[in-house]
């Protein structure tokens, strides 16, 4: 050919835009997928129960007059098996109108979650 | 009349048509198809029931009493733990009875030389064979010292402490 | 004048065109945008159910009658936010009210339940199943919504079910309530008998009892039982039953400067089995609180949180339940006042019970 015809190219235009749309299609549709798969994930992640249950075993430690070694254990198996850094202090009875009560801070991380909590128990 | 001057546009043509079928091609083979496990979903409802039924089975059934968790902890009844767990486990409303087993553990930690121990509470069953896609709950429990002259002793030590049921839960 | 080489070109890209196009609907196939999410409802749905106690909680929703059941914002079964997977059996029968009966329209509306469990824009079918098992070996069944489709969004909880408490007075084991000389002269003044309950608000309500198995009867009913109520008839007197004139209420607030007793102003004489049931010797009857019925055997009156909500009582209130006899010449030697508290009550077991939801 005497010179390069370029005409043509909006055909090859034309294609590669269609290839384009088809690829942005496929993104949408490979996201939707996953929103009841991060919901779930979400769920397991968050540490609901173990939270609630480190509160019930701080608060039974409480209730039996603080034994040694109890809160030794606590610590060292959330380490170890929950994976998780939990601290708590009880502190002396105080007047919280009316009743007798401990305060107890608490503290919880387990990496992905920190929880911070002070009660009066 | 005829000449190559259209050569050109029947290259693009082919050109573009190659490009469409490529991509086309690689968008369908990749859009992968999630299979219900993937999701996670089926292990979210797993690990709900589970904590539900250790938190019930903490819970006394009148004010004061001891719950059958401590005593089955406390007196190192694996059986009767494993039973009354898949009982409350495998109930719907429906009447039929759900197919989930599990095995259990209890870690407790040694104060003397400081090292954290786990005791097989439950072995797992014959449908366990190490692939299935397995839930583990936990729940603490505190034990109070054991009173002297002690019964059989138990296997965490004679000492008050609290330790960490671990039960794996899968579906066969 | 278009030339056969740019038609040959054309022709081709137009058919790799239309083979392209015609893979993409393959691509959608199987997406349904509304379908994803039906088990992460059903979860939602069941942690609202089984974790949360509902809005408004004083006074609790369930307390709402028909005409106020808008102002309801959300319905929880739990006994309160700090006993998750305990449930109270008021609210339980108030969710599952007439659902199961074919001649009567259930309590609550499908609109009611997507609006104040469900939420969320899309209008979901649901089924709720509660599966409650009696300590007599035998289970009971609640179920609200449609039957169960072929695929749907699922979640199972384990839950445990606080039920009311009783005070049973038995006539022979409770000499304490028979007056004990009966021919002395400060019986002689009056002809009127009483027998009172007496509920101490700020004992029962007391903080350091946990909430599963606090005595609550704001929340729930309070049923008193006297049984073998012939220990209590004036034998002196030909075999006679007692006849029961009729139950008072009265409250008292005891941080007020010069406390007393005041009558509290109900419906007295209407029977209103929402408010309260009284049953005479073990029939089926009702009656109303100013029977005049003879009695022979037993008293059961059960009063419902419905009528106590009536009574604006507060957490120091003192409420006192009288039952009055009074006939000339006196037919019973009951005198006395029960203490309804943790100590003279019987408290029922914790029942367990499998909830489980299903959206669609």
């Amino acid at each position: 050919m005497a010179c390069m015809n370029e005409d043509g190219q909006w055909i090859v235009l034309m294609g590669l835009l269609v290839a384009v749309g088809m690829f942005f299609l496929a993104l949408i549709i490979n996201q939707s997928v996953l929103v009841g798969q991060t919901t779930a994930e979400g769920v397991l992640e968050f540490p609901k129960n173990d939270i609630r249950d480190l509160r019930s075993a701080i608060f039974d430690y409480v209730d039996t007059e603080l034994p040694d070694g109890v809160k030794e254990d606590i610590i060292a198996i959330s380490l170890e098996r929950k994976n998780a850094v939990v601290n708590f202090t009880v502190n002396q009875k105080m007047d919280v109108s009316g009743r007798w009560l401990h305060p107890v801070t608490i503290h919880y991380n387990n990496g992905v979650t920190v929880y911070n909590e002070t009660v009066y128990y | 009349m005829v000449n190559d001057a259209g050569q050109l546009y029947t290259m693009e043509g082919v050109a573009a048509g190659i490009i469409m079928l490529l991509t086309a091609y690689i968008v369908v083979s990749t859009t992968s198809v999630y299979t219900t496990g993937d999701t996670h979903i089926p292990d979210m409802q797993l690990e709900q029931l589970g904590s539900d039924v250790l938190a019930m089975m903490d819970t006394p059934d009148t004010a004061g009493g001891e719950s059958s968790l401590l005593g089955l902890v406390n007196g190192n009844k694996g059986p009767e733990f494993k039973d009354a767990f898949l009982n409350y486990c495998n109930a719907t409303t429906s009447g039929a009875i759900d197919n989930l087993h599990m095995s259990a553990n209890v870690t407790y930690r040694d104060a003397s030389s400081n090292v954290i121990n786990e005791h097989s509470f439950v072995t797992p069953d014959e449908t366990w064979t190490g692939r299935e896609s397995a839930v583990r709950v936990t729940r603490w429990v505190q034990l109070d010292s054991q009173p002297w002259p002690p019964g059989p002793v138990r296997p965490y030590g004679t000492r008050a402490q609290a330790v960490l049921v671990e039960v794996l839960l899968w579906r066969a | 004048m278009l030339s056969l080489d740019f038609l040959a070109g054309f022709t081709i890209f137009m058919l790799a065109l239309i083979m392209v196009v015609s893979m993409v609907p393959g691509l959608l196939a199987g997406l349904q945008s509304s379908g994803i999410d039906y088990d992460a409802v059903a979860y939602r749905t069941g942690v609202i159910l089984v974790e949360d106690p509902g809005w408004p909680v004083y006074p609790s929703w369930e307390l709402y009658g028909k005409a106020q059941k808008d102002e309801i914002q959300r319905m929880g079964l739990a006994v309160s936010k700090d006993t998750p997977n305990v449930l109270l059996s008021t609210k339980v029968e108030r969710f599952f009210e007439n659902t199961s009966k074919e001649d009567q329209d259930p309590f609550f509306t499908p609109e009611d339940y997507r609006s104040k469990v469900i939420f969320g824009d899309i209008p979901y079918s649901y089924n709720f199943s509660l599966n409650i098992s009696h300590s007599d070996g035998t289970y009971g069944l609640k179920q609200a919504g449609d039957p169960l489709p072929p695929g749907y969004g699922y979640i199972r909880r384990v839950v445990k079910i606080k039920e009311p408490s009783v005070a049973e007075i038995d006539g022979s084991s409770r000499p304490e309530y028979i007056i004990s000389n009966p021919s002395a002269p400060e019986w002689q003044t009056s002809t009127a008998r009483n027998f009172t309950v007496r509920l101490n608000f700020s004992q029962l309500l007391d903080p350091s009892v946990s909430p599963a198995y606090r005595i609550d009867p704001r929340t729930e009913p309070v049923n008193v039982t006297i049984t073998n109520f012939e220990a209590y008839l004036n034998i002196t007197e030909p075999s006679m039953d007692a006849t029961l004139h009729n139950v008072t209420f009265l409250k008292m607030d005891p941080t007020r400067p010069n406390p007393r007793f005041t009558r509290i102003p109900f419906s007295y004489d209407t029977i209103d089995p929402n408010l309260y049931t009284l049953h005479v010797n073990g029939t089926s009857d009702l009656h109303s609180l100013q029977p005049d019925v003879p009695v022979k055997s037993s008293i059961s009156l059960v009063l419902k949180p419905a009528a106590t909500s009536l009574f604006t009582l507060d957490q120091n209130s003192i409420l006192d339940i009288r039952f009055n006899f009074d006939h000339d010449p006196p037919q019973t030697n009951i005198t006395g006042t029960h203490l309804y508290d943790y100590v003279n009550v019987t408290r029922t077991d914790l029942k367990t019970a499998v909830l489980e939801v299903a959206i669609w």
